[in-house]
Parts: C-alpha cells; structure tokens; sequence
C-alpha cells in the first residue's frame, strides 16, 4: 500500500498499521425529533468527496488511537500541514 | 553442444560446470549461468514455440523476454520465460502452443488463412446470428491462451516477501546506475539497487570498445561493480524484476532466488524518499516481411549470446540495423569469428566515422540508406531481400542469421508508472519526460544519451539530485556534475525509421498475439484510429510481453497510418502502461503461507490430553472434540449429569476506568450500565447503528469506576477500536486496557461443580454468598487469584474463573485432579455448542448474521430504551424496527422424527425459501432433535410446521414445529443451585 498516513502519537507510519474510519461528519444527531430518513442519512450516507477531504484513521498495529487527518482522494495521498477546519 | 568461445573476459557462463536439462524428453547439456534459452540455443534449437494465432515458428529473438517466444514450460509451470530464467540443474523444458513438434505443427495452416482473420475477427464473424456465439466462444477458448495447467498442478517452492527501507532507490544497475547509487551513497545514504539480470553492468557488460581511459567497457562495468560491492550503504538486488511504482515512492518489484538463496521469488515493496530510474533502452523490433522467422534476432542479442554466453549465434549474417550499437555488434562479432555478408543502415549519414572506417578495416560491405524488407525460409531463416528505402532497388542474400533492429527505445516503463508527463522528442525519436514527478530522477540511456562518459555524469548527478531530496548538502557538487554533463556529448539523433517499404501480410507489430502492421490499418479503418484504441481493438501489445515489442512501433505506424509525418505537430502518442512491469506469478504475491494461529495458555495441556481434536476457529486453534465420538455424548453427558470444563480463554476481556468509564459502557453497550452492581455480573449486547447485534458478553464492577468486561472470541480484536470510536467525539476521561491474553479463563459447569471448587478454596462458595450471577474475587489452590463469575450459558450451575494466564495451566491441572471423585471431564467446542443449543444461547455468527436487529433474535429485553442521553449506539435503529413487520425472526424447533437433525444450513421452504437452520442437533439430554433457524416471521409462531429442505434431497422433507426456548429447564433452575 503507497499510502503513508501521519499518526500524532506514532509519527508517519505506512498504511498498512491502519484501518479506515470513514469521512469526518461530525458527532451523531440527537435522538430527540429524529426522522427514518435523517437517521438513514446519518448511518448510510456517504459525501464521497473527490478532491481533499478530512477523514477517521485507527493505528491498529500501533498506538491504538483514531485520529483525522486529511487525504486528496484523488492523487490517494495525505495532505500534511493544513490546519484543523 | 556447439562449441563456446573460450576466453573471452565477458563471458558469464562457467564451461567447467555442466548442467543436463531434458528438453521434449531428450537429455541436453547446458552450463552454469545460462539462461534456459541460451542453453537451448547451444544445443542447436531454433524453434522456441508457436505463436498465438497463427501457429508460426518462433525463436530467440531479444534476451530479455520482452516477448511470447521463448515461453516455456518448465518442470510442470507454463508460461516460464525461457529468456530471463537461470538453468537450473535436470530441469524438464516443453515447448508451448504447439501441435506435434515446434519444428512440424499441425496447426500453421492456420498461417495461410490470415485473410479470413483480421483484427476483431471474432466480432465480425461469430455473432450472427447471436445464438451461435457460445458455441464459438468455447472453441476460441480452447484455441486461445499459450501454456495449459493441469488440474492437479501445486506451485512448488518458497515465496517470501520483504519490505526493505531506504533512502534511495535505484531502478536498473547499468553505468548510469551504478554511479547514481555511489553518489547517493556516498553522501551516507542507504541505497537500494535493483537489477533484472543476474548482474550489474548493463550495457556497459558485453562491449568491448574502449572508453576514453582505454580501458574496455565491460571492464569499466566490473569496477563500478567492485565498488558498489564494497559500499555498505548499497543492498544490490540482482535478478530482481521491477513491478510497479506507486504514490509516496513505493516500488514494487519481485526478486527470482538464486540455487544458493533461501526463496524461489520473493515479492518485494520498496519504500523510500526519492528514486532513480536509470533503465537504459531496449530495440525498436525493424518491420518487414516476416519479421518474426527464427534466425531473426535484435543486436543486442546476438551480441550477448556471443559476449555473454559463448556462442556464435549463426555461421552467414546480414545486419540491418538503425545505430551505431549495430556497427559495433557487427565489427565485434566479426572479430569473434562471425561471417557478416553485409550491413545495412537505415541512416544515410550520422554514423560514427571510427565505426564505419572499422568495418571497411575489416572488409565487410556498408549499405548506407538500405534496410530488409523481406525474411524468407518456411521454417527458419534462409535468405533476406534487402532494398533502399525507396523500394527501387533489391538484394538478395543467403544466410541464417538476420541481426535486425529499428534502432532504440527507452525502456521508460518505471517513468510512466510514476505519472511522469512523457512525450514524443523528433530530435531522439525517443518518449521522455517533460516533466518529473516530485523526487523521481532519470538518468542514462533512457534521456537518449549514448556516450560512455554522459552516460555515467548523468548518472551522477541523478544520484547527487536523490540526495539532494533526502537533506543532503550537496548544491556545489550538484552544480559541479551538471557543469561536468554539459560538457560533454549529449542526447544522439535517433532513428526514424518505422517500417520496410512494401506491404506484405505478414509484418508483425506484435508477437505475442500475432498482430500485423494489416491489423492495425483495419483497425483504424473501423474507426479505432486512436492508439489506446487500436491497441484494445487489435489487441497489440496485450500479450505477456507487456508491450516490449509493439511499445514503441505501434504509436508510430497508428501515427504514420494517419499521415503525420515527422515535421507534423500532431503529437505521437503512448499507449499507458500500467504495473506489473513484468509478468510475474500469483504465488509471489500470495508470498508466504501465513497459518499462524493463537494459542491460548492451556494449549500445551490440551495437546497432552488423550483424544483432544484442534481446529482452527477465528484466529485460534481450539479443541473441537475430546472424543472421536463427533456427537460428543459422553462429554455433553458428564456436564449434564456431574462436571465439566472448557478451556474459554480465547474471550476478549477488558478493563474499562476513570471518571467517565461508565458513560462509555452506556454508549456501547445497550443496557443500563449504571446498574451494573458490585458483586454482580451483568449481560448486556452492542449492537451497530442499525441495531443489529454485534457482541455480547458480561460487565462486572471491580470498584470505584472500574469496571471488567468481557467478549465474545471474535470481537476480542475489535472491542477497543469499537469503544474508541464510538467515544471519539467526547472528552471522557477513561482508560482501556485489553487484558485479552493476560487471563486464561476456564468454565467449571455441571451440577457439582461448586463442591469441587470448594476443595481448591477456603472462600464460602455456597449458593446464598455466591449466587447466581454473581461475582467473587478469591485464591485459589493456595495462593493463585482469581476472578470467578457464576453464568449460565450452558444451563447448569457453573463457574467461569479467570486466572492470571501463568496459572491457568496449574488451576487446569487442579481442577481435573481433584474432580477424580466427582467425574470431571474436559469437553470442547462441539458439546459446548449443543449444551448451549439446549439452552437457546445464541452464538454471534452462528445464529446472528449482520442483518438480524436484537429484536429480531429475540434480544429485545437486553435494551433499555430510557438512556437516549447517552446515545447509545444503535438505539434510534432499535426505536425504528421494534414493531417492523416482515423481518427474520429467531425461532427454536423440534423435528417431528426424533433421532433426524437436518444438517446446518438447510433451508426452510414451503413454496419458496422461507428461511434456514442456524444449528440442529440430535439432544442426548431431551431425546429429541432440535435446532434453531431464522424464519420469516409469519412462520415464526408457536406450533407452526417447518418443511426443511436439505441439500441433494429431491422431493423429499424433513418436518419440525416451531417450540418455545429454552428446550432444556426453561424455568432455569439448574443455574440457581
């Protein structure tokens, strides 16, 4: 796997010690009001962003941490510097 | 054998160590460090195979397998390039795709009806009408492919992997190379070299023109050699294939082990901050009338097998060449003892006057401006026709050996991979890069470079730029070396030279799928005028080759074909090559066999016990049986009926504290945690955010905001990522420690199971101080902790003790000497899973698939609906499907003929499926056969008749009625005790 992902605990490590967690949506909506559909939104649905996006990491083979970082899913690489949007 | 040359300082082969290799059932010789191809061409063979389509005699033609000839068979493996793999010691060869001999295949008819056979033929003639299509598809199928495996063929050998790390990475180990990677290294980086030939030196290795300190090249080679040897920041990777280059600077790349090497392939994955690719070039294949007889061979293969391998690859040669690496091949092979007729050029002018001033030295007719355009000979070559480049004047001569070549093309594989932007240059007729991707540098050959000494300061100061990337501080030697290259000589004019003038039939583009310069014209005369097109459509370059041979040719005749001549600005353009680089086995990726199961800390003891069955479940390797009696009675029986115990340890187990532990049990877990007392354990599950049951197990409280845990087998590996990223928006203060392998764990069930445990403790164990469900930490056996649970999973009063994992072994031991009096037994996996069946345990993944909510298996009561504060995971799901209708349900059945379980897995029908059993067991215990299947839930009421269909059954059923669970003391009062 090319793909090196920056731990903040482990530092820059290759792909294989982690496992995906999915895009970056922001905490779980309040059960109060809630509809099928936004629920159905929530658990399913995916923005699937071409271009950089903000995205959940474990270290699995490491720290055992889960994290963000950001990733150009076009180019598959990790965008490093940017600041925490 | 034919005689070798002797004492040449290039040679590679050793004469003193002979080696027998069995080629179509006849024993020949060949030497250590041949390939398998030169030893075959040593024996006098010049029919390699048959090629794809047209069943045409095909031989040795490059040496670095860039095309379908020389596939072979080789003990049992089809599809061996014959070109790049070592002779080893009584190796059986076959030829591929051929009908009788290579020599007389029944199929080369097929050669004649290349009319009836134009690119896409199969679209054209064996669709109409449709239906017939199939029919035509199987006999192509047979027809088509070149090796055949054998149903009962095994890969043999050892394929390992590694993943080396490094600074830099040199991709190919020629001149350019070598001084790339001393550079590098010098400047104290660790370099990684790799080289697909056995050794270093590339084209430096077989020429024996002096360089400017007049000293040979292959001697120049043997020191830049000695020096990469000695540098110990370089690992130099002979034999090693480059597959694929990737993002961040990941090489791909597979090595193929010498006799003396611990692996037969191993895969490898390169990492490092900057690379450098110095691959040299290979030859533009020339196009003529069969191109493709045997005797027909590139420069540098002649040159090799002569330089490299001994042998004087024919005894009448014609040259048709395109450079000046040509006229050197010619005047050295002369001198070596080869009758050369003439050499054509396809240049005009250009040529180096030292090179064509030799050849006159040596009496050897230069055709200036002429070029072959024919091969003839039915089999191997007999004669060629040479003519101007015009066409109006022809020659013919006598010969077996036709040294034909284009001219160059680089091999810039490794530099289109890594996205470098590539296009056509008119001044070297080469594709090199506009523009190079971030830490990738190129160096040598492949820039059109021909000079020894360009050559190597290119390669230089590629390995200076490398460092450069890595920190190093080397701007004034980086300036130095580029001052030094432009210097001197620089990127030589290349030959444009496409194709003979004529238009035979049979001009082939592409080797291995038999595709003529024909095909391509009718393939742009449909419309597929576009390479990449023409290329999918005539399926040029396709084959196993990769496109070595059509690479380059192909763009150039697609852009000849539509008129572009050289001054034109339309581009010329590649086809994209994509990894791997070079065919390489689905073994070495597969690499090593990884069966490396957990073992819990009672395993040495189990082997020890008499009858114990292991296998493998999950990531571990448990005892299944402890009897060859596969039902288990007696096992089942002795729980029943006096005690057991089962080696549990492989339960994921946890520690959960600090301040907010408690808010994270609530999220994860779908019950009330907070009522979670001390001295109590509690059951609870986790479901998913669809509410579907994921896992469960028993929490217990420890003390002040600590709490242990336990999962099921499976989940032992998840349960902390679980818990982390459900909680990982919070700032809750707690700690997880996975204690998983730090417990062993055994489960004491069975009606006595109390009165031996009281023999091990002073602790009062009895039913009013150690209820059920309860929880008691206490020494045992002495002085040995232990954590003891009172749970009900197998339907009798039962302790499950979770032991320091170095004690475990000592308590088992305990345990099954003082049990002596009360019956003990140990029981496995099976008699565990009926004992539970007859208690309706679900087991998650046995009876629970990913789909089924908690209230669809009948766990509904786990969840506590009030603690919306808490978000627990999978509550708003478990809201939404409470009262769904038409979902699966978990029911238990009884069969209506006792001793008749149907098998796991068979489906429950009536019309159509209607749902299937889980588990079904014949019941010692109840004399019954029950089971527990998912049902749709219109089915899933008391008393209602299941048909049951088993695999291979017919017509036939099995009945069962619906039944309430538990089977087995439903009122539970067994626990209680």
């Amino acid at each position: 796997m090319s793909l090196t992902i920056s731990c903040p605990i482990c530092g820059k490590r290759d792909g294989y010690e982690f496992r995906f967690g999915g895009e970056e949506r922001g905490p779980r909506p309040d059960e109060e009001g809630l509809t099928h559909e936004q629920w159905c939104s929530y658990v399913h649905m995916r923005i699937n962003k071409a271009g950089i996006q903000r995205e959940w990491w474990y270290h699995q083979e490491g720290c055992g941490s889960w994290f963000t970082i950001e990733r150009d899913t076009l180019t598959n690489l990790e965008v490093e510097g940017r600041e925490e949007t | 054998m034919t005689d070798r040359l002797r004492n040449l300082p290039t040679m590679k082969v050793h004469p003193q160590t002979e080696l027998t290799l069995i080629y179509a059932g006849k024993r020949l010789k060949g030497l250590a460090s041949d390939t398998i191809a030169t030893a075959l061409y040593a024996n006098g063979v010049r029919i390699f195979s048959r090629s794809l389509k047209y069943h045409r005699p095909r031989g040795l033609y490059s040496l670095d397998g860039e095309c379908s000839n020389c596939l072979m068979d080789v003990d049992g493996i089809p599809n061996v390039r014959a070109e790049t793999s070592l002779l080893q010691d009584n190796m059986k060869v076959e030829p591929q795709n051929v009908v009788g001999t290579p020599e007389r295949d029944f199929m080369s008819f097929i050669d004649k009806l290349d009319r009836f056979l134009p690119a896409g033929f199969y679209y054209h003639y064996f669709h109409r009408p449709y239906r017939l299509w199939p029919f035509f598809q199987n006999r192509l199928r047979k027809a088509a492919g070149l090796g055949r495996l054998k149903p009962s063929f095994r890969m043999k050998g050892i394929f390992d992997e590694i993943y080396p790390r490094a600074e830099v990475c040199v991709i190919g180990a020629g001149p350019a190379g070598m001084q790339a990677a001393l550079a590098a290294a010098t400047q104290g980086l660790r370099v990684i070299l790799l080289e697909a030939r056995p050794w270093p030196g590339g084209f430096f290795d077989y020429r024996s023109t002096n360089d400017v300190s007049d000293i040979p090249l292959h001697q120049r080679a043997r020191q830049l050699a000695d020096k990469i040897e000695e540098n110990r920041n370089i690992r130099f990777f002979p034999g090693t294939f480059m597959t694929g280059f990737y993002s961040n600077n990941l090489i791909t790349a597979f090595q193929v082990g010498k006799e003396t090497d611990y692996f037969d392939e191993r895969y490898m994955e390169i990492r490092v901050e900057s690379v450098i690719v110095a691959t040299g070039c290979m030859e533009r294949p020339a196009i003529f009338d069969h191109n493709d007889r045997p005797g027909i061979m590139q420069v540098a293969c002649a040159h090799r097998l002569a330089r490299t391998y001994g042998l004087l690859p024919g005894k009448r040669a014609i040259f048709s060449i395109g450079d000046d690496l040509g006229l050197e091949a010619a005047m050295d092979l002369f001198d070596l003892g080869l009758p050369i007729l003439c050499v054509a050029d396809t240049r005009s002018d250009g040529q180096a006057p030292g090179l064509v001033e030799g050849l006159e030295e040596r009496g050897i007719p230069f055709m200036r401006g002429w070029t072959v355009s024919t091969a003839h000979g039915s089999r191997t070559l007999k004669k060629v026709t040479l003519c101007t480049l015009d066409g109006l004047e022809n020659r013919d001569f006598k010969c077996d050996l036709l040294v034909a070549s284009a001219g160059l093309t680089p091999s810039a594989g490794p530099l289109f991979l890594a996205q470098a932007r590539m296009s056509y240059d008119r001044f070297t007729g080469f594709f090199l890069p506009d523009e190079m991707p971030q830490k990738v540098h190129a160096a040598g050959r492949l820039l059109g470079l021909q000079d020894p000494l360009s050559i190597e300061a290119s390669g230089r100061l590629a390995g200076l730029s490398a460092a450069a990337d890595c920190g190093a501080l080397v701007k004034v030697l980086i300036k130095e070396a580029r001052e030094l290259l432009e210097q001197l000589p620089g990127p030589v004019r290349g030959s444009k030279f496409i194709q003979a003038p004529g238009s035979g039939r049979k001009r082939f583009v592409c080797f291995d799928e038999d595709v003529t310069v024909k095909n391509i014209y009718q393939a742009c005369d449909l419309g597929f005028d576009h390479v990449e097109l023409v290329k999918r459509f005539s399926t040029a370059g396709l084959g196993p080759g990769q496109g070595g041979i059509p690479g380059h040719n192909l763009p150039l005749i697609v852009a000849q074909y539509r008129r572009y001549d050289g001054d034109s600005s339309d581009p010329i353009l590649p086809t994209t090559i994509r990894p791997p680089l070079v065919p390489a086995y689905l073994a070495t990726y597969a690499g090593k066999s990884r069966n490396h199961p957990k073992r819990t800390p009672l395993h040495e003891t189990m082997k020890k016990t008499p009858g114990a069955v292991f296998r493998r479940t999950g990531s571990w390797q448990r005892v299944r049986y402890f009897t060859h009696d596969f039902q288990c009675r007696e096992e089942i029986e002795t729980v029943r009926n006096h005690v057991g115990m089962i080696d549990v340890s492989t339960l994921g187990k946890f520690r959960v504290f600090g301040p907010d532990a408690l808010h994270a049990l609530q999220r994860v877990y779908v019950g009330d945690m907070s009522k979670v007392k001390e001295g109590k354990v509690k059951y609870s599950a986790m479901c998913n955010e669809d509410g579907c049951l994921m896992d469960d197990g028993v929490v217990v409280k420890t003390g002040e905001n600590d709490y242990y845990l336990t999962s099921s087998t499976n989940r032992a590996d998840s349960t902390a990522e679980w818990i982390r990223y459900h909680t990982r928006y919070e700032v809750w203060n707690f700690s997880l420690v996975n204690l998983t392998d730090a417990f062993g764990a055994i489960n004491l069930a069975g009606s006595r199971s109390r009165e031996l445990l009281q023999t091990l403790t002073d602790e009062d164990l009895s039913n009013n101080t150690f209820p059920y469900a309860g929880y008691k930490e206490f020494r045992i056996g002495g002085d040995i902790p232990v954590r003891a649970m009172r749970l009900g999973f197998l339907g009798e009063l039962s302790y499950e003790l979770h032991i320091p994992a170095s004690y475990t072994r000592t308590i088992w031991d305990m345990l099954l000497e003082e049990g002596r009096p009360f019956h003990i037994q140990p029981f496995g996996l099976e008699a565990q899973n009926v004992l539970r069946l007859e208690k309706g345990h679900v087991i998650i993944g046995q009876e629970s698939e990913i789909r089924n909510t908690l209230h669809d298996l009948g766990l509904g009561f786990l969840w506590n609906r009030e603690k919306s504060l808490y978000k627990t995971v999978g509550a708003p799901a478990l809201h939404f499907t409470e009262r769904q209708n038409g979902r699966m349900k978990l029911v238990g059945f009884r069969m209506e003929d006792p001793r008749r379980p149907p098998k796991d897995g068979s489906i429950i029908v009536d019309t159509r499926i209607r749902g299937h059993v889980c588990t079904a067991r014949y019941s010692f215990t109840l004399g019954q056969s029950i089971g527990l299947a998912h049902v749709h839930s219109d089915l899933a009421d008391i008393g209602t008749r299941l048909e049951i269909l088993e695999d291979d059954m017919g017509s036939k059923r099995l009945y069962a009625e619906v039944v309430p669970t538990p089977f087995y003391d439903p009122d539970g009062k067994r626990l209680k005790i």
